[in-house]
């Protein structure tokens, strides 16, 4: 099962003694999974720990089986596209692709059909053979992803991909992910706009302040909250009555008439007794043209979780 | 090894040397290597116009012969009967005690006499080329300059910067993020590092030697070169700066990826190498240019002037046979990767700490 996941074990990083993450245990499966939290909260040291960058003060990681502290059999299997912005010196796109297939050890005619192959999935086969000193943020951002995946890696890890790239391209970088996805890669994305996150993972992990707060599918880890009643909305016809049936039940709490008259907005304790009992009322004698959930984003769970000061961070 | 570590390590390379060679800071290390050039090539200049004043300089009947049946005591006048007329004549002193110095050349060389009070008091030659001198020159140019400052901090820059330059520049994840041992990133950047100053200051070694020889004249070249050993002298030569690169290479390797700081140990090391004729027999052994001076072609000749404690900095002790220096050489540099391989293993990343 480990072989074909990513497993922290009790891991602690520490900068001296400033923390970077304190005691994460985590066995990430295949698939996109998003690593979600603020500036400062510990994705990226996450993911240095992930890919051998830090070695953990604490604890052990390894992926699908390999530990970090092997990298040649690591990286086979692993890309990386790194925040860090500085590349070697006079390299053209080109160059830094083909320069890191040669150093993986492939003959050179073999690097340069993969290079060429890299830079074309990311769209960058017109300024490949420019130098990447005089990238935008976005084609830089694309060729660090065409060497991140040029030798066919397992496992991508992506630390803040869609940096800087612009609506179209973006669209297409997600398109890509989800490409790796369903190929059965694991995809490890971190990112600090939540709505990027709902688009595009199958499973979060949210991080605060060095400690993972939360992880998994976000519906699921949405209904773990009990502090915070959840919220639906419902789209129907006479939206007053219906009100004053929903307040017959216990497990509704709140209940308000949408803004703008169309609808309700509703908060209960249980889900799982709220979508019963709107089944019931559905065939009854009224009209419900939508029943759908409005805080189990990852913005809200983040919020709820962490704080919404925090989460807007 | 196998074949893949070999493309890996043949990549890294390629990527390195041109950074040695290339990159825009190497010009400290190309000043570095000019400048015992400068020395040569002046000298060799001087020399040359010297001979030339000589030549124009020359009185036909002068030979050595005739200036070695000079004695002390003779006067101006039998002087003249044996060189004929000075074309250089100087008078100092007061009528009492009155010196006089006449200047004769033979084409080669400057002859001196020097009568005082009309009595000829001591003459002296002096050869515009003395093969014998300038190797001298040479070697302690060569050993206590080229070797112990320029070679030195040439390997002080291009080997420390090998790791810590490229975490300072933010690049070394470059190489770190690919599926590459790190051994073998380790032994690819020291070998480039190795050929870019062996080539810079191999190069500039043989320039000098070229300076030097340039302004012997045909026959003492040629006897000096078949010989005197000369070929043998400068492949030494050539040999010793690679065998320094090396030695120093990998103590600079190993001190850039060990300490934070590595100026100091940097410091220390050119201290520890200053000191080593002092030190004791076992210590003396755990530093480079021990070796290096037991390879040396040429001995220094030490002045009988010369202070004890600086002549043991100047003086080679118990030299060893040149096998075991260069054996020596290889084990300290193969022990200094092997401790830089070892801690490449457990480096990190932290641009920001840096």
């Amino acid at each position: 099962m480990s072989d074909s996941r990513i497993v922290f074990e009790n891991v602690s990083k520490f900068y001296g003694e400033v923390l970077g993450v304190n005691r994460v245990s985590l066995s990430i499966p295949p698939g996109i999974t998003s690593l979600v939290g603020p500036n400062g909260s510990g994705k990226t040291t996450l993911m240095n720990l992930m890919t051998g960058l830090l070695r953990p003060t604490r604890g052990s990681v390894s992926v699908c089986g390999v530990p970090t502290s092997d990298p040649e059999n690591l990286f086979k299997l692993m890309g990386y596209c790194t925040q860090f912005d500085s590349y070697p010196k006079g390299f053209t796109g080109y160059d830094f692709v083909h320069s890191f297939l040669r150093l993986a050890g492939y003959e050179a005619r073999e690097a340069e059909r993969l290079a060429w192959a890299a830079i074309e999935r990311v769209g960058m086969q017109d300024a490949a053979k420019r130098k990447v000193a005089g990238y935008s943020k976005g084609m830089r951002q694309r060729i660090k992803l065409a060497q991140a995946v040029s030798h066919d890696p397992r496992v991508l890890i992506l630390d803040e991909p869609l940096n800087g790239l612009d609506p179209l391209v973006r669209a297409e970088t997600i398109a890509l992910f989800r490409d790796f996805a369903t190929e059965g890669r694991h995809l490890l994305i971190s990112s600090h706009v939540l709505h990027e996150v709902d688009i595009i993972s199958d499973q979060v992990i949210l991080m605060s302040s060095g400690y993972v707060v939360a992880e998994g599918q976000i519906k699921a880890v949405r209904e773990e909250i009990e502090d915070h009643p959840m919220q639906i909305l419902i789209r129907c016809d006479r939206p007053q009555r219906l009100a004053s049936r929903l307040f017959e039940h216990d497990h509704v709490v709140e209940v308000k008439v949408h803004a703008d008259g169309q609808g309700l907005l509703v908060k209960t304790r249980s889900a799982d007794q709220f979508y019963l009992m709107m089944n019931r009322i559905a065939t009854g004698d009224f009209r419900i043209d939508t029943v759908a959930p409005v805080d189990d984003d990852v913005n809200s769970v983040y919020g709820y979780l962490i704080g919404a000061e925090e989460a807007t961070r | 090894m196998n074949a893949q570590w070999m493309r890996q390590l043949g990549a890294v390379v390629s990527l390195e040397w041109k950074k040695s060679f290339f990159n825009r800071r190497s010009l400290w290390i190309y000043l570095l290597a000019a400048l015992p050039m400068v020395i040569f090539v002046g000298h060799a200049l001087e020399t040359k116009f010297t001979r030339e004043r000589l030549a124009r300089q020359r009185t036909p009947q002068v030979t050595m012969e005739r200036a070695r049946t000079l004695r002390e005591g003779m006067t101006p006048e039998q002087v003249e009967a044996i060189l004929g007329q000075a074309p250089s004549r100087q008078t100092r002193g007061s009528r009492r005690n009155r010196i006089q110095s006449w200047n004769y050349s033979d084409g080669e060389r400057q002859i001196n006499v020097r009568f005082r009070n009309g009595e000829l008091e001591r003459w002296s030659s002096n050869e515009s080329c003395n093969v014998s001198e300038d190797l001298h020159i040479f070697a302690g140019v060569y050993q206590f300059f080229f070797l112990r400052l320029m070679v030195f901090f040439g390997c002080v820059f291009v080997f420390l910067n090998l790791f810590r330059g490229e975490m300072l520049d933010k690049s070394l994840h470059y190489y770190f993020l690919a599926p590459i041992r790190r051994e073998v990133v380790v032994a690819g950047k020291f070998i480039a590092g190795l050929i870019a100053t062996t080539v810079i200051f191999g190069t500039s070694v043989a320039l000098q030697l070229g300076a030097l020889y340039w302004h012997f004249d045909g026959p003492k070249l040629e006897q000096y070169l078949s010989q005197g050993g000369g070929w043998q002298h400068s492949l030494a030569y050539v040999a010793i700066t690679g065998l320094a690169c090396l030695g120093y290479g990998s103590v600079f390797l190993t001190g850039g990826m060990l300490l934070k700081n590595p100026l100091i140990p940097a410091a220390v090391i050119l201290v520890w190498e200053s000191i080593n004729g002092v030190l004791p027999a076992m210590l003396r052994k755990l530093s480079v240019i021990y070796y290096l001076k037991s390879l040396c072609p040429v001995e220094i000749p030490i002045d009988k002037g010369v202070p004890p404690f600086l002549a043991m900095l100047v003086m080679n002790v118990e030299p060893v046979a040149p096998w075991i220096a260069v054996l020596g050489l290889v084990v300290l540099s193969g022990v200094m990767v092997t401790l830089a391989a070892r801690r490449s293993r457990t480096l990190e990343i932290q641009y920001g700490a840096e």
